[in-house]
């Protein structure tokens, strides 16, 4: 084939254009540490760089939510301590005023200090975190959730639960709110609970009470009669008898699947009544404790009152006291579960991290390689073009 | 003798033509378009003698090319297609650098976006986490509307570029038209003789004009050449010129179109596939269009899902939340052809099924037609046209304002607009909506133990949504709802009403009460934050199974393909037109070893001459000598 002298120009021009443009791509990327640095260089990982950048970062999002929802689920812990200690101190106070050897004086200053536990825990349910929020409101952060009123307090919040995303599909409560912490507290033994009919003169005061066969429980309400002060029948709510004995104080009535202990003498046409556990205000229990106390034992009759007032009260504080345990025990387990999903993030983000280095980072083994073989390409490339257009006949004429 | 003096002179004078022909080759060595030229030399035919006939020297019969016209067209047609992928290229790859490995940014700034608020649900009532998520969402619409501007702006470049090229296609082709005018007086003033010269300098105009439009040509006897575009659309015919011009799109006043001068309302863009020109249009219908589109579908998508829940939520002051970005939904252009001013209304109804494509709705014997505007191929419809029954395809329903004039065209643009447009159209933090519209609550009197969910907004426009519904159990499996009705309780299946919906489980007891309402003042409450979070990976295009980001990916994709692919078609075509090239610089090239032998070669066939012409002369004068007694 002919070959002219300017064709070896024009080819050999193009020939250094591709060649100091793969080089200065080399460069480039030896420069930038990335494996490409335009879509057109390697089209699918870049759409994969893309996605992996997201799903990191929504990662890192699930981080740091986890580290927000902890923060507010240790504010709540904390109150939930202070809670059961508060709890505990009115237990004490409880059983204090039920000794049933206090004087009028003493009874007052009960009342005074019960009346300044329901203080703190007023304030603990009104606890606000660190942006001025209260925890215990539901939804309604910028509401202050409880204040006190004459049977116990209000509730201004509602029974929302605020949610953190910790994983893609995976959500965990950030807060419990004041219906369910405070509110929604079972009376009695959490089955049911007993009451002294208002009308009894006897000195009859109730005990221990619970489920025994929890299979023949029926729940519903029941009246435990007294037609002697030694004979007593059970009654159900169509006032049909379903039990009958004879009492001795200190006696344990059992009848369908439940039982009562009850000590002192009813009187004859004394009645105690059961009815089924219903959701009760920590407060109105406080309020109702207080109530009775301040009313004080003036009279033997007024002791017996005194004393199943507080017993019921006790019930009820047990009962608080079991219920915090459970949230707190939600709460920790949440915590947990927050802490167990950020081991798995930590891990997860270092292999995304790892799929978008191997897919954008650039090797730079093989990168140098290439460099070093560009390099010597076009210094090639350069020399043998001078050499060979030395080559003419026009040098020997 | 007279017959060596005649033969000598005859060698020196076509030795000498001879020599100027090499010269003239090795001057214009680097001419482009110069064909190499011979001097075609021919014994001359003696006079007829008696005796043995002897020659009468040497003539020049001709100066002829060494041109090959296959490898010319070749070449032609090569560097058509070339020329082509050269400024196609030139367009991809800026859309790469444009789009490139973030999408412009874009990427980010929604990365940035939803995290915002995801942040935003970990603390709703902060002013700052607020104040945060509206500057991401800014970030966004920034990230959209510099990349769309930036790909408008190779529109611009592109209607610049056709304008230059058609000027530069049309005085191309009246320099042809008037070399040919010059060839043929040449051809006739040299007796015949092809003035070469002319025809080099036409062919190379042929062959510059071949870069800027694929051309075919043919050659007519009288040696003039005719170059044709597009279908065969006249460019020159001899002599004479149809001159190419630039024309408004009918739907679109801002982007040019290719016609001919002769019939200037009938585009023939469409037929224009090669050339730097074919390579602009391309580079408009492939590359810029469909990017710009594709950018406009993430707007859309972004625009309709983030305002659909805020919609469907309350903001601090206890109202529906607003739409948090506004941006321009399809558009139906009329063409400029069209013979009455009906309008056509577009409006997306299902944004799954939205595509980046363009569509022409046409109009033609009572019946509409909708094709798509890139492969012109059919896409399937329903309705007629009118506001109850509207023309509805590929989630988009059109609504015409009166039965259009037969032949009445119009550009449906689902996403065009939409990245240029996109905005943030909330200014005040507080109007994030991040709480759910609705709460729900069990009455603490409820002696049984099931639980009720926080709730659903399905159809947040419900006017009754806010409206406080009382669920009570009339007995452990049926309920009342706002006292009316007895419905069968199943533990945990959807309770529908006033556009929400809310499961109850577990075991409820008679008189257990359950309360939907307004969430009012729910200002801690952070589900509609956690539900616009969430929708970075929620599926809302193609039918639901591409995600805001996902679209994302699949445009750094797509744009890095093509010009991945572009870049590969130019690097094959260089070497198409290389070998091209090469086939006819083989051929008409100037070698110039070749020539500096031919030199020699002339050189010293005139030298021997010259040296025949001495020797004549010196037998003569010996002759002569001899007769005038001079020589003794």
């Amino acid at each position: 084939m002919r070959v002219t002298q300017s064709l070896n120009q024009t080819q050999f021009l193009t020939a250094l254009d591709t060649l100091e443009s793969n080089l200065s791509q080399t460069q480039n990327q030896v420069s930038t540490g990335l494996a490409f640095t335009t879509p057109s260089q390697n089209p699918i990982a870049a759409g994969s760089v893309n996605n992996y950048d997201q799903v990191l970062a929504q990662s890192k999002q699930y981080t740091a939510n986890g580290n927000s929802a902890q923060t507010s689920l240790q504010t709540e812990g904390t109150a939930l301590t202070q809670l059961q200690n508060q709890l505990q101190s009115l237990r004490s106070l409880a059983l204090e005023a039920n000794s049933g050897i206090l004087t009028g004086e003493d009874l007052t200053g009960i009342a005074t200090q019960a009346t300044q536990i329901q203080n703190s825990l007023l304030s603990l349910a009104n606890t606000q975190d660190g942006n001025g929020q209260y925890i215990f409101s539901g939804f309604a952060t910028q509401t202050q959730p409880f204040a006190l009123t004459a049977g116990g307090a209000s509730y201004a919040g509602d029974q929302g639960q605020q949610q953190a995303q910790i994983a893609a599909g995976q959500t965990v409560a950030s807060g419990d709110s004041g219906d369910t912490v405070f509110n929604q507290i079972k009376t009695g033994n959490g089955s049911f609970s007993v009451a002294a009919n208002g009308g009894n003169t006897g000195t009859g005061i109730i005990g221990a009470s619970s489920v025994t066969g929890a299979a023949g429980y029926t729940g519903g309400n029941f009246s435990i009669a007294f037609t002697a002060p030694n004979t007593y029948n059970v009654l159900n709510a169509a006032n049909a008898v379903v039990a009958t004995g004879t009492y001795a104080s200190g006696q344990t009535i059992t009848y369908g699947g439940a039982q009562v202990t009850l000590t002192g003498q009813p009187a004859s046409g004394d009645s105690f009544n059961v009815a089924p556990s219903a959701n009760q205000s920590l407060f109105t229990t406080v309020q109702n404790l207080i109530t009775a106390i301040q009313g004080g034992a003036g009279s033997p009759s007024g002791q017996t009152n005194l004393n199943n007032a507080v017993a019921t009260a006790l019930n009820n504080i047990d009962q608080a006291i079991s219920h915090t345990s459970t949230v707190q025990a939600s709460v920790g387990g949440r915590l947990n579960t927050i802490t167990t999903q950020q081991s798995v993030d930590v891990s997860q983000q270092t292999q995304l991290q790892q799929s978008i280095s191997s897919l954008q980072g650039l090797d730079y083994a093989s990168a140098i390689t290439s460099l070093d073989s560009q390099n010597t390409t076009l210094s090639a490339a350069l020399q043998a073009y001078t050499q060979t257009q030395g080559l003419t006949l026009f040098k020997y004429l | 003798m007279s017959d060596v003096f005649g033969i000598t002179i005859s060698a020196l004078q076509a030795f000498q033509t001879a020599l100027s022909v090499t010269s003239n080759n090795i001057a214009n060595a680097n001419t482009p378009g110069y064909v190499r030229e011979t001097a075609e030399l021919t014994n001359a035919v003696p006079q007829s003698s008696g005796t043995a006939p002897i020659g009468a020297g040497v003539e020049v019969a001709g100066i002829s090319r060494a041109f090959n016209q296959l490898s010319a067209n070749q070449l032609n047609s090569s560097q058509s297609s070339l020329g082509q992928l050269n400024s196609l290229q030139g367009y991809t790859s800026q859309i790469d650098n444009i789009v490139g490995t973030t999408a412009g940014g874009l990427s980010g700034a929604l990365q940035n976006y939803y995290g915002a608020w995801s942040t935003l649900a970990n603390d709703p009532t902060s002013t700052a986490a607020r104040q945060a998520l509206l500057t991401q969402a800014q970030s966004v619409a920034t990230a959209f509307q510099s990349t769309n501007s930036q790909l408008q702006g190779l529109n611009t470049n592109i209607n610049a570029g056709i304008t230059a090229d058609v000027t530069q296609i049309n005085s191309l082709a009246k320099s042809i038209a008037s070399l040919n005018q010059q060839v043929a007086v040449g051809t006739a003033d040299a007796g015949g003789q092809p003035p070469n010269d002319l025809i080099d300098q036409r062919d190379q105009l042929v062959s510059n004009l071949s870069k800027l439009v694929g051309i075919s040509t043919t050659t007519e006897k009288s040696g003039a050449v005719d170059v044709f575009v597009g279908n065969g659309q006249p460019l020159v015919l001899n002599t004479t010129t149809t001159a190419l011009t630039t024309i408004p799109n009918q739907f679109n006043a801002s982007q040019l179109e290719v016609s001919t001068t002769s019939n200037a309302s009938n585009p023939i863009s469409s037929q224009i596939t090669s050339g730097d020109l074919g390579g602009l249009l391309a580079a408009r219908t492939q590359a810029v269009v469909p990017a710009i589109n594709q950018l406009g579908q993430i707007a859309i998508a972004l625009n309709q899902s983030a305002n659909a829940q805020q919609n469907a939520g309350l903001d601090l002051s206890g109202n529906f939340g607003a739409n948090l970005f506004s941006a321009a939904g399809p558009s139906a252009a009329a063409s400029s052809n069209n013979t009455d001013n009906t309008t056509a209304a577009v409006s997306i109804t299902n944004l799954g099924a939205v595509t980046a494509n363009n569509y022409v709705l046409r109009y033609q014997g009572g019946a509409y037609s909708l094709t798509d505007a890139s492969t012109g191929s059919a896409v399937a419809f329903t309705g007629s046209g009118t506001a109850a029954s509207p023309l509805s395809a590929d989630g988009l329903s059109i609504v015409l304002s009166g039965t259009p004039a037969s032949g009445d065209q119009f550009l449906i643009q689902p996403t065009a607009q939409a990245a240029g447009s996109f905005s943030v159209a909330l200014t005040n933090t507080s109007q994030l909506a991040a709480a759910g519209a609705i709460r729900t609550a069990a009455a603490n009197t409820n002696a049984g133990s099931a639980t009720i969910s926080s709730g659903t907004v399905v159809t947040p426009s419900n006017p009754n949504l806010l409206n406080t519904t009382t669920i009570a159990f009339t007995s452990a499996t049926t309920y009342s709802i706002n006292g009316a009705g007895s419905f069968a309780y199943t533990p945990g299946s959807n309770i529908a009403q006033n556009g929400w919906q809310v499961q109850i489980s577990g075991t409820p007891a008679t008189g257990d009460v359950f309360t939907v309402q307004s969430n009012a003042g729910g200002t801690g409450d952070n589900r509609n934050a956690l539900a616009s979070a969430s929708q970075q990976t929620q599926g809302v295009l193609s039918n639901g199974t591409v995600s805001v980001n996902g679209a994302v990916s699949a445009l750094i994709t797509g744009i890095g393909g093509q010009a991945q692919q572009v870049n590969t078609a130019q690097t094959a075509q260089t070497a198409v037109n290389s070998q091209a090239l090469q086939n006819v610089q083989s051929v008409s090239g100037v070698n110039l070893d070749e020539e500096a032998a031919s030199l020699l070669k002339w050189q010293q066939a005139y030298q021997a001459s010259a040296q025949a012409l001495t020797i004549a002369n010196s037998t003569f004068t010996f002759f002569m000598d001899s007769i005038n007694g001079t020589y003794s």
